[in-house]
This record gives structure tokens, C-alpha cells and sequence, in this order.
């Protein structure tokens, strides 16, 4: 029975980690608090590797996942990754719909496709485009994508559904909210990848995380030397295939009786099915007097001095850590040398503690967190408007919201962070874009009518109104005290350009806060001025 | 459509005749008896001085209680402002201790429902929350509804519009029995100034198109469609400049005022007068009164001038 225990351990946790992750990404009434989602998003492999070597933050959950791996094998690739649990839940779905489990036998790795995609991503942080780069590898953002853009409003939808029959009942405790789907282009994606799971699961089980996955193909290499591995002891296995029936990742050869670690998701199915008991964990340091595999990869290479292959290995991957480590930053340098003074423009407006486009690029993974923290929905996927670099990745659209002057929940749940945590007040003089004033499109003017949607809107009255012509109110801007939220733009009814749009910054500024003096009384104090 | 002008006016008939019968907590607010309205007049109460809810039960008390206007079994629907996610302090929004006395006012009345809603510009569960609108629901056992929900609003023809000929309105507004106007004061960089008709914007769910057609013939357009039963004003600290947003505290002057009518335009013009407005310049003001749709002479208005402690 103990042998159960460490498979009923991981399935527990992975269904809390799957279910909380995945009520945060869908959360559109805001029930759940803001550091849920973050906090599970933090201690994904990804996210917390570029927030630790950005310098974002000294977020260690990478390291601490390294450290796993190395001690017991790819613990998150089953219990902690979302893709991962999602895999399972789809298994469980088709086995569901077809009314048995499918036997997968073992198969040999695809040992070069998997290091391809490992190395081309190595290769892609190394040149420069980790935000495009990562935001395919990782496969938290890829769930964040499918969770938040596909299953989202598919829920949203039901919700509206029960909505509209509750209230005819009149029951009014749900209520209808406008579904957002991303763009086609930015929806394409995570459909893709989702319709792909669907079909390798059902081919051949977990092979997206056992070949496609750059993290699984890290981890694997790790989880390969790992102290405590899974072994299959000789005496006691019969080769009745139990273990074959409940295994995933078609990574028990039963003809050699040995596991593959570096393809084992250590979901412990097989722990249990064993009759004999005779798959467990054992300490393998033991075995060979080296590597010492407790040192760090790069420091092991001193050891491996026997092995050419993994020498190359592993000096391409001091190489490309290094790279990874200097690549953005020397870039960064590069291009702030070469920034002129003047504020750049920038075609897509990044959200609120991204101080620049340029550092937003290259740490967001788009898992869409932000996007469906978002109460507005002003916060939608882009997809050319940043160009490829930020394909898929948080914009504000202010064709139909703005930025609510008083939230700040996008800043408050990323992962990556590509979005500093502002507090209100910081927030609230972050210019994330400037405001342009085309009066002569302005319906004041055009129609001679009162109209002010507007400053109405704005709420740092950046935009206010002065006399103009018969009695009229013209909108006058002050650049100063304007922090870009589009309030203004998205309230203008002018047809069918703006007559006051917003244009983002290249690197955000600070708005003036205004100091108002005590209004003054219109009429005298005391009486009824009528 | 008639019905419920002849019910107003019957009510207001009957209130002045068979004061306070029902709402108990009135009794002691009300020390001098309701005075009969000259012919034809409207009448504008106008009280000062006192808290929102002290203010609000004596006006009542002078238009013979809510049980003038609420009858027991009847289904209310309160359109307060609270539009912004902005907390009490900063006037943006109706005050939620004057909400609060309408709500308890209606169900004393024998309110079979209460139910708020605004058609909000900020988030609506922000600002219904920031508002204390939320609160007061809570509290008082209204009903808060969403107005940020196309599926809530239906067409509706507004044959007497000059604009404004139709327009989608929000549903709680067509089934309700009653509907309470209760706006708050403030300066208004495009209208000039919002108080009773320009709140009714939020019962709309295209604004855009006021907007984009003369703002003022459309928010006076709409007042031929359907009037509120009543309409009360919070003015006890108007936003006097940066309106409707307002930037700050600052932007508000203590008046410590509340004025009830049946009038909009009345209680419009009067509360153009203490933003030191003179109404006819108020242009939807001005075309209300010449659509005949309320009285902006303030001489042919019976003001009931109250001050309080």
C-alpha cells in the first residue's frame, strides 16, 4: 500500500495545482485573490527561471525544481506543470469516452528531435529572442494560453447560459459577462496546441513532454542522474506487464527490465500496479564513484572528463548559459546606446509596470495571467501590432476599455516578472502612453454640439473641457497628467478615427500628479441661492 | 404611459391629504404639516443642514411621505449615480447614506422589491462596490442588478423625441412599478452640469449616440419618453469643477444640501442655481422646459426652503 501512496501524493497535489492554476486563469468574476494565481505561477519552472535571471526577483522555484530532479526525478513534470496535468486529465477523458485505457508499450526515445528542440531553444534565448523563444517552450505558458483564451470564455459562455436562465427563475446571483476570445491570430496557438495534445496524448501518451518539451527535456537529462531513481529490481519482476498497462510515457523496457528516467514523469502509476513490489526508488550515487552529480551541471564537467559527448554537452551548455545570461542584457546596452532622448513610440501599449517594451519582450511568456486578471478586458493578446518578438503577448486594446485608474491586478499576478508589482499610488502616475488631442475631428468642433465623453472619462482630467463658440465646451488636453489609460479613447464616439487616441511608449514615464488648490464656493454658504 | 403621471399625481393628492399614515420613522421628522400645492404648481423641497437621511425624511415628510409614491406590493427601482469607482468622499457617486434611506424608506413603505442599478463607466462591480452601493444592498436587502449588460436593456420608441427617437433601456426601468431618480450634483465638462436629467443617461445603454448627436437634445429627448416617479438629489458636497470624474477632494464645496422633486426640470434648475448657473444656459435645461417637459422658471415652482437644525 505504501506503494500507492506516493502515486495517490502526486495526484493530489497535481489535481490542487491543476484545478486552483486553472480557476485563476478563468476567474472572471475576480473571486479568487490575485497572489493565488501568481503564487502558482511562481513556482513554475519558466517564470521563474527569467524572474531569477533578469534579476526580476529572487525567485528560486527554479532552482528548487533543479534540486528535485536531481534528488528524485521529474517530479514537476507530473505534479506541478499544468500542461502535464492537463495531459493527464485528457487521458482520462479519452480512456472515459472509449471505455478502456490504452496500453502503451515502451518505445525508444526520439532522442534527436527532443535534443533539436532543446538546442533550438537554447540557441533562440542565446540570440536574443527568449521572449519569443520561451513563450513556445514553456509549458505552463502554453496551458495559461489554453486555460485562458480557449477554456475561459467556452466557461464564460456557460455561465452566461445559467445566467439567463437564473434569471428568468429570478435567481440573480450569476451574472451575464462579455466573453473575451483573442484575436484569431493569437487564438490560433493554443487551439493548435491543445487539438495537438489531444491527438499525442491519445497516440502516444506523454510524448509531447518526453520530446517535445524543452523543460521535460531538461529535467530528463537531470532527472537521468538523479540520487533517487526508479528501478525495476530483476528478481522480483515477472514481466506480467502491470506496469506497462499504467505507464504514460512508454518508458519501461521490460525486455532489459529498466526505466528510461529521463522519460519518466514520475507519476508512480507503475509503483502501485507492481505485484511483486518491485519497482522502486534507490539511491544510485552509490553505483559509480563518478560524476558526483550533487555539484551543479557545469562544475560536473570537470568529472566527465571519460565521456567526450557529454564534455561537448555540457561546454555548449556553459556557452549557452552564459549567452542566456548575458545575450538580452548586452542587447539591452546596445539599444540604449542607440536610444535617441526623445521617448520612442510604440504600436502596441504594454500594461502598467512594464517599463519598457523592450524589457516587457523579453521577459513575458504570455500565459495570459495578466489578460485574465484583467477587469476590463483592455488587456487582450496582440498579435503583429509589437511585431514577432510579442506575438501573443498582454497589449491594452482601447478600442472598447481602458486601464481602470484604481487597479492594478495585472501587475499584481505576473510570474516573469515582465511586470513590476506598482502599488496604487505608483501606478496611478505610470504613463504607459500619451494621449493626442485632433480637435479638428472633435464633434465640438465638426458638429458644434457638447459632447466631453472624453474628460468624463479621464480620471486624472489630463482631458478637461474649456468655452468654446455658442455656449460650447471645448476638450483641452495637458500632456503632463496624462498616464495613457485610454479612458479618453475608448469613450470618444467620433467615427471612425478617434478624435483623441492614445500612442504607447516605448519606455514608460510619469505623469505630473496635479495639486489642486480647495474648489471654491460657486454661491455664497448658508442659504438657497434660488 | 399616462398611468403612472395620474398615479403620481394621485399619490401627491393623496399624500397631501393622508400624511405619514405609514411610514412610522417620518412621524417624529415631520413637525410641520405637508401644505397643500398651489394649482398646476410643482413642488421643489429644498432642505439644508442636516444629515442625508435627517434631509431626505424631512423632504418626504413635505411630499406626504414615500407612501406617496411607493405603495405596499409595488416593485422599486432606485437609478442612483454610481458610475465611478471612486469612494464616497469624492463625491463622483450618490452618497450611500442618502441610498440607504431611500432603500429603507421603500420597504417601509411596503416595497414588495428594491432593486439599484447604473450603467456605469468604470467596472460596474467596482464602482458598485467603491460606491457603497454594494453596502447598502447588503445591508438594506435591495437588490444590486449589473447595467454594463446589453442582454438587461430593450428597445424602446420615444415618439415625442426630436433625436432621440428610440433607444435601449434597461429593463428594470420598463417592469419595475416605480423608479426613483437619485442623482448626485456635480459639475459636468460636456453638459455643463449633472443633477436629474443627465443621471438618466445610465438607463440607456447607447450613450454614444447622445454623444455623437447633441448631447443636450438627446438627455431632454429621453423625458418625453417616461419621467421618474421622483427624483432626489444629493447636493450635500457638489463637485463643483473636473466633473463628472473629479480629481480629488478638493474639487468639492460643502452645501450640506438635498432637493426633492417630481419635477426634473425644476430640480435641474434649481440645482443649476447652487453651481452658480443660470439655467436657461444650461441647454438641455432649456429645451426641456420649451418641450414643455417641467418648469425651469423657479418663480412658478412651489419651493419648500427647509433648514434643518
Amino acid at each position: 500500500m505504501a506503494n500507492r501512496g506516493l502515486k495517490l501524493l502526486r495526484a493530489g497535489v497535481a489535481l490542487v495545482v491543476g484545478a486552483t492554476l486553472t480557476a485563476a486563469l478563468i476567474d472572471f468574476r475576480s473571486l479568487l485573490p490575485a497572489s493565488v494565481g501568481r503564487w502558482l505561477a511562481s513556482i513554475q519552472f519558466i517564470p521563474s527561471a527569467v524572474a531569477l535571471v533578469t534579476g526580476a526577483s529572487l525567485s528560486l522555484a527554479c532552482v528548487v525544481i533543479l534540486a528535485v530532479t536531481l534528488t528524485a526525478g521529474r517530479v514537476y513534470c507530473s505534479a506541478i506543470c499544468p500542461l502535464g496535468i492537463l495531459q493527464d486529465v485528457i487521458a482520462r477523458l479519452i480512456a472515459w469516452v472509449r471505455r478502456q485505457r490504452r496500453f502503451l508499450p515502451f518505445a525508444p526515445p526520439a532522442r534527436r528531435l527532443r535534443w533539436f528542440i532543446f538546442w533550438a531553444t537554447v540557441g533562440g534565448v542565446a540570440a536574443g529572442w527568449a521572449g519569443l523563444t520561451l513563450l513556445l517552450a514553456d509549458p505552463y505558458s502554453n496551458f495559461g494560453r489554453i486555460a485562458g483564451d480557449i477554456f475561459r470564455p467556452v466557461v464564460i459562455l456557460a455561465n452566461n447560459a445559467a445566467a439567463g436562465l437564473g434569471r428568468l427563475a429570478g435567481v440573480g446571483t450569476l451574472y451575464r459577462v462579455e466573453p473575451s476570445w483573442a484575436g484569431t491570430g493569437a487564438l490560433l496557438e493554443p487551439a493548435l496546441l491543445l487539438g495537438l495534445l489531444v491527438v499525442l496524448v491519445a497516440w502516444r501518451g506523454r510524448i509531447y513532454c518526453n520530446t517535445l518539451c524543452p523543460v521535460g527535456t531538461l529535467l530528463g537529462w537531470i532527472g537521468r542522474r538523479a540520487a533517487f531513481r526508479l528501478t525495476i529490481d530483476a528478481g522480483s519482476c515477472t514481466k506480467c506487464i502491470e506496469c506497462l498497462q499504467v505507464c504514460k510515457a512508454q518508458c519501461i523496457d521490460l525486455r532489459r527490465r529498466t526505466i528510461d528516467v529521463s522519460r519518466c514523469v514520475a507519476c508512480y502509476n507503475c509503483l502501485g500496479a507492481c505485484p511483486n513490489g518491485g519497482i522502486r526508488h534507490r539511491f544510485a550515487w552509490t553505483r559509480r564513484p563518478s560524476p558526483r552529480p550533487a555539484a551543479p551541471p557545469v562544475r560536473a564537467a570537470a568529472a566527465a572528463v571519460a565521456d567526450p559527448q557529454r564534455r561537448a554537452f555540457l561546454a555548449d551548455a556553459a556557452v549557452a548559459l552564459a549567452a542566456v545570461v548575458s545575450g538580452p542584457g548586452l542587447r539591452a546596452q546596445a539599444a540604449a546606446a542607440l536610444a535617441p532622448a526623445v521617448p520612442e513610440i510604440s504600436a502596441a501599449i504594454c500594461p502598467p509596470g512594464a517599463v519598457s517594451v523592450d524589457r516587457f519582450l523579453a521577459r513575458c511568456t504570455a500565459c495570459h495571467l495578466c489578460v485574465t486578471a484583467c477587469p476590463t478586458q483592455v488587456l487582450r493578446p496582440a498579435g503583429w501590432e509589437y511585431g514577432i518578438a510579442g506575438l501573443m503577448k498582454p497589449r491594452l486594446d482601447f478600442a472598447r476599455a481602458a486601464c481602470t485608474y484604481t487597479c492594478r491586478s495585472c501587475t499584481e499576478v505576473c510570474p516573469d516578472g515582465a511586470l513590476d508589482r506598482l502599488d496604487l499610488a505608483d501606478k496611478q502616475v505610470t504613463r504607459i502612453g500619451q494621449a493626442h488631442l485632433e480637435l479638428d475631428r472633435c464633434i465640438v468642433k465638426t458638429k458644434g454640439t457638447d459632447c466631453a465623453a472624453c474628460s468624463e472619462q479621464c480620471p486624472t482630467q489630463a482631458v478637461t473641457t474649456v468655452p468654446y463658440g455658442q455656449n460650447l465646451r471645448l476638450p483641452r488636453l495637458d500632456p503632463e497628467l496624462c498616464t495613457g489609460c485610454g479612458g479618453c479613447e475608448s469613450a470618444c464616439p467620433v467615427l471612425p478615427t478617434k478624435a483623441i487616441s492614445v500612442t504607447g511608449l516605448r519606455r514608460h514615464g510619469r505623469a505630473r500628479r496635479a495639486a489642486d488648490s480647495k474648489a471654491a464656493a460657486p454661491v455664497p454658504a448658508g442659504g438657497f441661492p434660488f | 404611459m399616462n398611468t403612472r403621471r395620474d398615479f403620481l399625481k394621485a399619490g401627491l393628492a393623496l399624500g397631501a391629504t393622508y400624511p405619514l399614515l405609514s411610514v412610522r420613522g417620518l412621524l417624529a421628522a415631520a413637525p410641520v404639516p405637508p401644505a397643500a400645492p398651489p394649482a398646476g404648481q410643482p413642488i421643489l423641497v429644498a432642505v439644508r443642514d442636516g444629515s442625508r437621511a435627517a434631509m431626505l425624511d424631512r423632504a418626504m415628510a413635505e411630499l406626504g411621505g414615500m407612501a406617496a409614491f411607493v405603495r405596499p406590493g409595488q416593485t422599486v427601482v432606485i437609478k442612483p449615480n454610481i458610475s465611478f469607482d471612486t469612494p464616497p468622499e469624492r463625491g463622483s457617486n450618490t452618497h450611500p447614506e442618502l441610498l440607504r434611506r431611500v432603500v429603507t424608506l421603500c420597504f417601509a413603505a411596503g416595497a414588495k422589491s428594491v432593486s439599484i442599478f447604473d450603467h456605469t463607466l468604470d467596472p460596474w462591480q467596482r464602482a458598485y462596490a467603491a460606491s457603497g452601493a454594494g453596502q447598502v444592498a447588503k445591508e438594506t436587502g435591495a437588490q444590486l442588478v449589473p447595467g454594463n449588460d446589453a442582454s438587461y436593456y430593450r428597445e424602446v420608441a420615444i415618439p415625442g423625441g426630436v433625436v432621440l427617437r428610440s433607444a435601449r433601456v434597461h429593463s428594470l426601468v420598463l417592469e419595475s412599478d416605480v423608479w426613483l431618480n437619485v442623482p448626485v450634483l456635480k459639475d459636468h465638462g460636456g453638459a455643463q452640469m449633472t443633477a436629474a436629467m443627465k443621471n438618466l443617461m445610465g438607463v440607456v445603454w447607447d450613450r454614444r449616440f447622445y454623444h455623437r448627436n447633441d448631447l443636450h437634445q438627446c438627455i431632454a429627448d429621453f423625458l418625453t419618453w417616461r419621467k421618474p416617479a421622483l427624483n432626489i438629489l444629493d447636493a450635500y458636497h457638489p463637485m463643483v469643477r473636473n466633473g463628472p470624474h473629479g480629481r480629488s477632494e478638493a474639487d468639492l464645496v460643502e452645501m450640506r444640501s438635498l432637493l426633492v422633486s417630481t419635477d426634473s426640470v425644476a430640480l435641474d434648475a434649481a440645482a443649476a442655481r447652487m453651481l452658480g448657473l443660470t439655467p436657461a444656459t444650461v441647454r438641455y435645461i432649456k429645451i426641456a422646459a420649451d418641450m414643455n417637459l417641467g418648469t425651469m422658471d423657479l418663480d412658478q415652482v412651489d419651493i419648500r426652503r427647509i433648514k434643518l437644525g
